[in-house]
């Protein structure tokens, strides 16, 4: 099928099974999941816990291969790309934040930020990494090693790790889920003012009014979409749209 | 770019806990030393043999009682030689200087002062067959043996430890209780494998036999051939002799052994190569149990980086990069006890060789073998942690406890 290569991504029929070789313990986690995101969208990924938002962002981040079915980034299918290409798929095109900041705890800020330009082979790697922490607010703290930082000062240096190699894609799973509200807030507006920028944003949340930050949202329950429209829609209990490859 | 980030990320590993990096160390410390110590003694023993052998001279013969035997352990009864056998040899043709003695250990007092010693019941020949001067006195007269006075020769060590600074010459020591006169000082000689010349004391064979130790029989007989080509003739000549001497059967084995300075020097070769064998064992068995420690505490780091792991393939690390990271840690850690025990095994090796008074000899083939070895080591038993640790799912690890 072709795709039209200017969205950000387009999933065509995602299946992913866990432990498929062994019937009793097999685990449909995501069932037959299309959808496209346009470049500049924001997406909340919301529903039920165990329902499959985890698994789909893993294969939207390309850290797992999907059992069956096409994705597309920027137009090229990465959904069959050996282990080598899709780690530079993952270094390129996509910034992670996880609910933990996972920070290297020995390194200071900015090498932290730096990590992914090392596996990049970039120059200048110093310079755009206390740019990227400036970007998030924290460039008067890029000498400060994470046990001297605040949970939102380290969700920040996570950001900027996330944002260096300046991905058209970032996906976050419950990026305020450790915070106190205040300091969530905060984070979502950071994340929100890169979306304004240009960034496409995809947000695995359980929290409504963390998803009510997002233009559109995703419902997934039991491994289907289940609904996918304006989040407004979809949180008040919106069936799905016809989802096509196309559509959107 | 990458280098630093994985020499960085090595040295904050390797340094957040210091003293596990230290311990881990430890079996390629012991290891490499042992082997560089081997080394060492191996080509410190070979220089100070050749040495000997150019100095010695090839015409010199020794005989020593008990049954000839091919490696160093002697065998049999070793009171089989006598005076008199030496007496029969200085008889034989192309024979020219032969040297009876017998050696006992005891304890020699100046004044206030003592030591144990190497006391050797010696003739007038002694020291010419030798080839020992004195730097002070005379040596034994045939009168001193004849009479059997109670006369002695002192080498160096003893000299100095019982002297210090003061002429012993005329001097009176005690040997056993009995009073000595020192004749005269032999010159330093240092080592010769496990005999030191310059600690014993030299008194008249007659002497030693009757008054001091009561026994007949000797430990030893030396003898100078009038020429090198004579040699073997002169060997065959005393095995014959002796076993009339001895009244042997045809069928009896000889109760004595003939060999040549050389072969006496080789087989002290033959002691030194059992040792560094066994050292070599040593080093051996250290550098496995040093590669399974390393192998050990990377399956333990890679466990506990798990999630570390998962970050970095989130962030774009490649399998191998992962690998290479941790093979870079176990090459470190390695290298480091291998540096170590560079050192330690030089300290070995110049103790080793101060006490056997050899030259001392670290063989540059030894240094490189040593980092070569155990660049070797943190390689072969780092590769099944850094490919557990590359071959992590990404997700998993990343959700990792
Ligand atoms: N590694 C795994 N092996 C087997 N089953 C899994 C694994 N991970 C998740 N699952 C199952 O897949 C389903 C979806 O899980 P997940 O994607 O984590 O849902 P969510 O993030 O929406 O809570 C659940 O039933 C879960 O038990
Ligand atoms: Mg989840």
């Amino acid at each position: 099928m072709e795709t039209d290569g200017s969205s950000a991504l387009t999933a065509q029929h995602l299946v992913k099974i866990y432990n498929p070789d062994r019937p009793e313990l097999a685990v449909r986690a995501v069932d037959d999941v299309s959808f496209t995101v346009e470049r500049g969208e924001s997406v909340a990924i919301v529903g039920p816990s165990g329902g499959g938002k985890s698994t789909l962002m893993y294969m939207l981040g390309c850290l797992s291969r999907p059992t069956s079915g096409s994705y597309f980034i920027d137009g090229r299918d990465v959904a069959r790309l050996g282990d080598d290409a899709l780690a530079e798929v993952r270094n390129r095109h996509i910034g992670f934040v996880f609910q933990a900041a996972n920070l290297l705890p020995r390194r200071t800020a900015v090498e932290n930020v730096m990590l992914p330009l090392a596996y990049a082979g970039a120059r200048g790697a110093r310079e755009r990494a206390l740019e990227a922490l400036e970007r998030v607010g924290l460039a008067q703290r890029a000498a400060h090693r994470p046990n001297e930082l605040s949970g939102g000062q380290l969700q920040r240096v996570a950001i900027a790790r996330a944002l260096v190699t300046r991905p058209s894609l970032l996906l976050c799973d419950e990026p305020t889920g450790a915070l106190d509200s205040r300091t969530g807030r905060e984070i979502l507006d950071l994340l929100e003012a890169l979306n304004r920028e240009g960034t496409t944003l995809l947000m695995v949340t359980h929290d409504a009014a963390v998803a009510r930050r997002m233009r559109r949202a995703l419902r997934i329950g039991d491994g289907k979409l289940e609904a996918d429209g304006p989040t407004g829609e979809v949180l008040d209990g919106a069936p799905a749209r016809a989802s096509d490859a196309g559509g959107g | 770019m990458l280098l630093w980030e994985t020499l960085g990320t090595a040295w904050k590993a390797l340094g957040a806990s210091k003293l596990r990096t230290a311990l881990t160390t430890l079996g390629m410390v012991i290891g490499v030393g042992a082997v560089v110590t081997m080394l060492a003694m191996g080509e410190g023993a070979r220089a100070m043999i050749e040495g000997k052998i150019r100095s010695l001279g090839t015409n010199l013969l020794s005989v020593t009682p008990g049954a000839p035997t091919r490696g160093p352990v002697r065998t049999g009864s070793v009171e089989t030689l006598t005076w008199d056998d030496a007496r029969a040899i200085a008889e034989l043709g192309e024979v020219a200087l032969v040297s009876p003695e017998s050696m006992s250990s005891a304890q020699v007092r100046y004044l206030a002062r003592n030591m144990t010693s190497s006391v050797v019941g010696a003739t007038a020949s002694y020291l010419a067959v030798h080839s020992y001067d004195l730097t002070a006195g005379t040596a034994f007269s045939d009168n001193d043996l004849l009479a059997r006075r109670r006369v002695a020769i002192i080498g160096a060590n003893v000299a100095r430890s019982l002297f210090g600074n003061l002429s012993p010459v005329g001097e009176r020591i005690q040997i056993k209780g009995m009073s000595f006169k020192v004749l005269g000082v032999l010159e330093e000689k240092g080592n010769e494998g496990f005999f030191s010349p310059d600690d014993q004391v030299l008194v008249p064979l007659s002497t030693h036999q009757a008054a001091l130790f009561g026994r007949d029989y000797l430990s030893s007989i030396a003898l100078q051939v009038a020429s090198e080509e004579a040699t073997s003739r002169v060997e065959t000549e005393i095995k014959r002799l002796l076993r009339l001497r001895h009244r042997l059967g045809a069928s009896a084995e000889d109760d004595f052994d003939v060999r040549s300075q050389q072969e006496m020097l080789q087989v002290m070769g033959q002691v030194i190569g059992i040792f560094t064998a066994l050292l070599g064992s040593v080093a051996a068995v250290s550098l496995l149990v040093g590669g399974i420690g390393i192998m050990n505490i990377m399956l333990v780091s890679v466990g506990e980086r798990t999630r570390e792991i998962g970050l970095r393939m989130a962030v774009g690390a490649r399998r191998r990069n992962i690998l290479l990271q941790f093979l870079v840690e176990s090459v470190i850690v390695s290298v480091a006890g291998g540096l170590v025990g560079l050192g330690l095994g030089a300290l070995g090796a110049a103790g080793v060789a101060t006490v056997a008074g050899w030259p001392m000899v670290v063989p540059v083939y030894a240094v490189v073998l040593a980092l070569a070895t155990s660049f070797g080591v943190g390689l072969v038993f780092g590769v099944s942690p850094a490919r557990r640790a590359a071959r992590l799912d990404p997700v998993e690890a990343l959700l990792h406890e």
